[in-house]
């Protein structure tokens, strides 16, 4: 088990050194007029200044030079100051943003967390029990609602669910607001008396005792939670539900009912711990479809979370910023995957000897 | 007489399938003497296995049932008992081993854990006691190392090395009657042998009842004493072992005893197959199931279904033919 981990870290160098040169390629494929387009005020008007732009910033050097300049930054020409290098921790200036994209991704990232850890527990917590249910009532009042509530759920895409979302119980309704938190606890927050223990809102909230901004927070996040999970909702619910059936019907099973076991053993300690082992994988590429999910519903829904700040940056060009949150949910991803084959050979005694 | 330690009677179970009801056993009758091994014979699909986990309730339902049908164990009606009593009358009474010991262990579970589980549940022991007997256990079926292997999951096992686990899981409590359900089918020739010699000793230690499914005439001769054919979710023909052989009486017997490869056959020939496949029953059948496939088939075959009659004192069978002189009986 350990080596088997061991393993797995080895390979996360390679990895991100693979994610950077495919996401710094994808950049590449603009061309050194549009990447210089943030750096011009009044376009038309100052368009002479841009050869002196694309120059002053290396834009038309060849690939590898410029994804040397990217990783260990680059000194300046006038000051001959090192400017850049993502290996020092500098990701650079967004311009849309007007600070370093570290600071950025730092303040914007503990949102994303909070919105995600309340969308995802649930799921995982509920989502599988509730599937395990459906297989095991075949047929039953729970398994058709599950199934009603699977294809509605991969059928609609997050953007359009966002939206029904916001126009049914934000305008019509008015019970939700978007947006983080009221101004007045906006406003307590940021006061001394409050310990930012994880920088998660939600967290925070309870850490301290004020179970009203706890309250607050989560009433501002219902919205964008119940459009980020509900895809995962209805992929969980389907794939435990069709693993758990498939379970049902093995053999052991019925080897655990001839030792006389309780049907609730045989359900939970036999065939849930096998029937388990696809969602886990799910889970893996579930991952995936959060990250995607989150920068629809933060956009949506107008929160402040890294989603909504790396759509920013992408429709107006921001280059250095885009290619840091590229970066950062590469390494997300892989962090995530690393932690789902572990989880898999947990799971799975078969994968750990291989 | 001796007492019955379990018989069954008129048993009958059916499937929902989108197709129809399937009639998958069809009022089977049959007793079972302590200490004797019973040989359960019958093509793939004649309802061999589904008699056995219908009265143990092990029939998925839906889309099985139990539809009729009593089956006394020691007086008590396993088919009317609460689900509660009749878990501890499965793996504490009656064990059961499986056809596929590469499907029928659970694969993310060690093999000590699911050779403990039963004798924790049914003896009361606690972990230590049922570690030690389980690792016992693993000795008395052959498994040198016991105490290592333990820990190991069910796919670090050969199949014959897993069958053993089943037969020590199966046994664990000692229970009164084995069911064996085709332990045999999957496994390679030798060690089909190793198998069939291990249950042997066991049964003559421990004094065991076994009922042993087959397909296999060649198995039963060497292990039963008394046997029962199956066709259809019927029973055709009933008999000691070694009146079946020397007596053979049902058409469908006659082909299967046909169809085994003989060793002292001195010129070599084609061996014989019955024709056909068995039958689906959608409806309960009104004429004698094998009729289609049968050689010596009469005009009152197709019109009702021979009844179960004893034909000598001990020898039963479904038929109205009579094979010897291919002449109504």
């Amino acid at each position: 088990m350990t080596t088997f981990i061991i393993r797995r870290l080895l390979l996360v160098p390679v990895l991100l050194f693979g994610v950077t040169v495919v996401i710094f390629g994808m950049m590449m494929l603009l061309s050194p007029t549009e990447r210089s387009a943030l750096y011009i005020r009044d376009f038309p008007k100052n368009e002479a200044a841009l050869p002196g732009i694309i120059k002053q910033y290396g834009l038309d050097d060849p690939f590898y030079l410029q994804y040397w300049h990217w990783m260990v930054g680059r000194a300046d020409p006038v000051s001959g100051e090192r400017k850049g290098g993502i290996l020092f921790g500098d990701f650079g200036f967004s311009r849309t943003a007007s600070e370093p994209v570290v600071t950025l991704i730092k303040d914007r990232f503990p949102n994303t967390l909070d919105l995600t850890i309340w969308a995802v527990a649930p799921v995982i917590l509920v989502g599988i029990w509730l599937g395990v249910q459906a297989a095991v009532h075949h047929n039953g009042i729970i398994d058709q609602a599950a199934r009603i509530f699977s294809i509605v759920g991969t059928s609609f895409p997050t953007f359009v669910f966002g939206l029904l979302m916001l126009m049914l119980f934000y305008a019509t309704l008015h019970w939700f607001q978007p947006g983080r938190l009221s101004d007045v606890n906006l406003r307590i927050i940021s006061q001394p008396g409050f310990n930012h223990y994880t920088s998660l809102i939600t967290f925070d909230a309870l850490l301290n005792g004020r179970f009203d901004i706890f309250l607050d927070a989560i009433r501002h996040m219902v919205l964008p939670i119940l459009t980020l999970s509900y895809i995962s909702w209805a992929t969980f619910l389907r794939v435990t539900r069709s693993s758990m059936l498939e379970t049902l019907r093995m053999e052991y099973v019925t080897t655990a009912r001839a030792k006389g076991l309780k049907e609730s053993d045989v359900i939970y300690k036999h065939a849930q711990p096998n029937a388990m082992i696809p969602v886990v994988t799910l889970a893996g590429f579930q991952v995936i479809s959060l990250l995607g999910g989150v920068v629809i519903t933060e956009t949506v829904f107008n929160y402040p979370g890294i989603g909504s700040a790396a759509a920013r940056a992408a429709v107006s060009l921001d280059v250095v910023a885009v290619l840091g949150f590229a970066l950062f949910d590469g390494l997300i991803l892989i962090v995530a995957n690393l932690i789902v084959d572990i989880l898999y050979a947990v799971v799975d005694p078969r994968v750990r000897l291989s | 007489m001796p007492e019955l330690l379990l018989e069954v009677q008129g048993l009958e179970t059916q499937f929902r399938t989108p197709e129809g009801v399937v009639h998958a056993v069809n009022g089977v009758s049959f007793g079972l003497k302590e200490g004797e091994t019973l040989g359960v014979v019958g093509e793939s699909g004649c309802g061999k296995s589904v008699t056995m986990l219908s009265f143990l309730r092990l029939i998925p339902n839906p889309p099985g049932k139990v539809t009729a049908g009593k089956a006394l164990y020691r007086g008590q009606d396993l088919l009317k008992m609460t689900d509660e009593e009749i878990r501890h009358v499965r793996g504490a009474q009656i064990g059961m081993i499986f056809q596929d010991p590469m499907t029928s262990l659970n694969p993310v579970m060690t093999i000590g854990k699911q050779l403990m589980e039963p004798l924790q549940l049914h003896l009361g022991m606690n972990k230590q006691q049922a570690a030690v007997r389980s690792a016992e256990l693993l000795e008395m079926v052959g498994i040198s190392d016991a105490k290592q292997h333990l820990n190991d999951y069910p796919h670090q096992f050969s199949g014959g090395m897993r069958q053993r686990v089943m037969i020590a899981m199966a046994l664990s409590c000692n229970p009164q009657i084995l069911i064996a359900d085709e332990p045999t089918t999957a496994l390679d020739v030798t060690i089909q042998a190793q198998i069939v010699e291990l249950v042997k000793r066991l049964r003559d230690e421990l004094g065991m009842t076994i009922i042993w499914i087959t397909h296999d005439l060649g198995i039963v001769a060497g292990l039963a004493q008394r046997v029962i054919v199956m066709y259809g979710g019927f029973i055709v023909e009933e008999a000691p072992v070694k009146e079946l052989y020397a007596n053979i009486s049902h058409p469908y017997t006659v082909g299967l005893i046909g169809s085994l490869p003989r060793v002292d056959e001195t010129v070599r020939q084609r061996l014989f197959s019955i024709e056909g496949m068995p039958p689906v029953l959608l409806n309960k059948p009104t004429a004698c199931p094998f009729a289609p496939r049968c050689k010596w088939v009469m005009e009152r075959c197709w019109k009702e279904n021979p009844p179960l009659e004893n034909i000598s004192e001990e020898h039963r069978i479904a038929c109205f033919v009579d094979v010897k002189t291919g002449k109504a009986r």
